[in-house]
């Protein structure tokens, strides 16, 4: 034990005098999960705030384009505009300005359209008291929605139909009302409309509760672990250098001519580049908790189960010790091992979901993606971040990644063995 | 196995992997205790592989090996402690001090605080690099690494020494000094296997020497012995160029 000591101090003081390595190891990812978060937060945003210009003409008086009108404000995606330079565009001006995409939107509401339908109402409860078998031909009230044809299909049809349904709530309140005036017109008894409206069915959207399906995340849910993760799979640069630095200079070759096997030799690097991932997974979920919220974004919550934390932190760790002694192992050059260990890390990290979440993936990068160990590592953190998944729920994910670092070691020993005693 | 030897192989065979002439082909070598015993070999000739083979680093094909009457087959676990090892290369971690270097390789060999930390102010005192103990290795000269990278291999004053090559890039100050410290370290009773390209070195200091060529010795005795064998020879280098012949090896 007293000899495993002065591998740990070696390992120590190796890692303490690499500044580059440190700094890409802690420095790196602290700057990218701030600066990711907040990219993915403000395009969030874009659709959160009043930003979605919108060109508003109500010509009807009444107050069916009034309560339209005041829906569209309470809502608050859109930035509105009544007029351009003061005067208030025809239908047609309209038209051409969503056309030329100074707006998303144009609302034409027609002229008298509460009195159409008004009278509508009253032709409707007029012949239905009378007794006619036949109901009265309607008049048609259409008012029209204008959309920049550049804008994407998905985004619009959100706006469009978010516009159908209030109007038509609107439309239902208000036709209600004028029934209820009709009726009371001509029925001894009166009757009251008051506190019927559009909303007795509630349409509940939740997510699914399915373990590690259907989870949307927010921005600091998704980027914390996600870089994290990013990471902690980054230390390979430093692991795999220093194993190929030793051995390109020798001192490799004379620690094992000492009492030392190569067995405590990677167990020593393993112990303090643990400790290392620990204190990258620490400074992140800090980051999340405290600094993140400095920048208007939300503050991270842990979830409620601790020890899964730490489990899927030390599972993701030994993977990725477990990847970085295996590069260190195959490759020949620093050169290599730095170059490939980057590239496999980053390509890692694009599948399994770190840069795009693998929600907004389609159907075949989504399987794709579950190869990749960080993919393993992020829906263990989403499970506990989100659903509040305790250790039980997220052992598959922390088993898995523990047999991919196992399985990289063991590599690693075989080809340590096969190269260094020629065998 | 023969107990006046330190070291002993016999009939030693390896060829790589990918190759189709042996490297070590029949190696057979004896060093008695107590001896300054100089390896000496053209390049290619396989005393690399030899001295890992020795030290455990490597596989052999087919022979045997003896580090003080102990077969390297039953396993280093014994050996390693006795013997230190000096490679051709600077083996030290450039990015620690002096200090930080001895420190570490010291407590591998399980010596004690106390004492090893004696043992490095001795040392360094001895080798003339007391005052840079501190200094980081990447900022010495290429004579200062060497003399540190030997006082790596002797801190746990080992029984046997084997040194590859401890005087390569150095100026002659420094090339001096290290041979004055063998023939110090040697009065005081341990067996060097010392490897060299100098011969002139190997006829100053070695009480024993061997000449190796295409992986095997092709012979063995005390310098004077040899130069006296070959009348036409003057000095250990005529005596080396008449049994390796003058063909430059590239490998």
């Amino acid at each position: 034990m007293r000899k495993f000591r002065y591998l740990l101090y070696k390992d120590y003081l190796l890692l303490k005098r690499d500044i580059a390595g440190l700094l890409l190891m802690f420095l790196m990812p602290a700057v990218l999960v701030v600066l990711m978060t907040l990219l993915q937060e403000s395009t969030y945003r874009v659709l959160k705030d009043a930003s979605v210009p919108l060109l508003l003409v109500n010509k009807d008086e009444g107050d069916l384009g009034r309560a339209i009108e005041e829906e569209i404000e309470l809502s608050g995606i859109f930035k509105i505009d009544r007029d351009i330079k003061g005067v208030v565009p025809t239908q047609e001006q309209l038209e051409r300005e969503v056309a030329g995409s100074r707006y998303t939107l144009g609302i034409f509401i027609p002229e008298n359209t509460t009195e159409t339908i008004r009278k509508n109402v009253v032709k409707y409860v007029v012949t239905a008291f009378s007794g006619a078998e036949e109901l009265p031909a309607l008049d048609s009230v259409e008012f029209v929605i204008f959309v920049d044809p550049t804008t994407k299909v998905s985004f619009y049809s959100y706006i469009v139909s978010t516009l159908k349904e209030r109007t038509q709530k609107i439309e239902f309140e208000y036709i209600l009302k004028e029934v209820t005036k009709q009726v009371n017109n001509i029925s001894p008894i009166p009757i009251s409309s008051a506190g019927f409206s559009g909303d007795q069915v509630v349409v509940d959207i939740r997510s699914a509760r399915l373990l590690g399906k259907n989870m949307v995340p927010n921005p600091v849910q998704h980027n914390v672990p996600a870089w994290s993760l990013f990471a902690v799979f980054f230390i390979i640069i430093s692991l795999s250098g220093s194993i190929i630095r030793e051995r390109e200079e020798g001192s490799f070759s004379r620690l094992l001519t000492m009492p030392c096997s190569y067995t405590e030799y990677l167990l020593s690097k393993a112990v303090v580049f643990l400790v290392v991932t620990l204190l990258q997974f620490g400074l992140m979920l800090l980051i999340g908790i405290f600094v993140l919220p400095w920048f208007g974004l939300e503050s991270l919550n842990l979830g409620s189960s601790p020890l899964a934390l730490i489990l899927l932190a030390l599972s993701a760790s030994v993977a990725a010790i477990g990847y970085g002694i295996a590069i260190g192992n195959i490759a020949n050059t620093f050169h290599q091992s730095s170059v490939f260990g980057a590239i496999s890390v980053v390509i890692m990290a694009a599948i399994g979901g770190v840069w795009v979440p693998t929600f907004v993936m389609s159907e075949t990068l989504r399987q794709i993606s579950k190869l990749s160990p960080m993919y393993w590592g992020l829906s263990g953190f989403l499970d506990v971040f989100l659903l509040d998944a305790g250790v039980k729920a997220i052992l598959p994910e922390c088993l898995a990644m523990l047999f991919f670092g196992l399985v990289c070691f063991a590599i690693a020993v075989i080809f340590n063995y096969r190269r260094r005693l020629d065998v | 196995m023969d107990s006046r030897y330190a070291i002993e192989t016999e009939n030693l065979r390896k060829t790589y992997k990918g190759k189709t002439y042996p490297t070590l082909d029949g190696f057979s070598l004896k060093i008695p205790y107590g001896s300054l015993f100089g390896l000496l070999a053209p390049n290619g000739a396989g005393k690399t592989t030899a001295i890992n083979i020795i030290c455990g680093l490597r596989k052999y094909d087919s022979g045997r090996v003896w580090v003080d009457g102990r077969s390297i087959s039953d396993g280093m676990k014994h050996i390693r402690p006795l013997f230190g090892f000096v490679p051709q290369d600077i083996a030290l971690f450039p990015t620690l001090t002096a200090y930080e270097n001895l420190k570490i390789f010291g407590g591998l060999y399980g010596i004690e605080k106390p004492l090893l930390e004696k043992r490095i102010d001795q040392l360094l005192e001895l080798f003339d690099l007391a005052e840079s103990r501190h200094s980081y290795i990447n900022r010495f000269s290429g004579g200062m690494k060497r003399r540190v990278n030997m006082i790596a291999g002797m801190l746990h004053a080992p029984k046997i020494l084997i040194l590859d090559e401890p005087t390569v890039g150095v100026d002659a100050q420094s090339r001096r000094m290290i041979l004055e410290k063998l023939l110090e370290i040697n009065r005081q009773g341990t067996t060097i296997l010392f490897i060299s390209h100098y011969l002139e070195e190997a006829q100053q200091i070695c009480s024993e020497v061997a000449f190796m060529d295409n992986g095997t010795i092709v012979s063995q005795g005390s310098p004077e012995e040899m130069i006296a064998k070959h009348n036409s020879c003057s000095n250990l280098e005529a005596v080396y160029l008449l049994l390796t012949g003058k063909r430059i090896r590239d490998n």
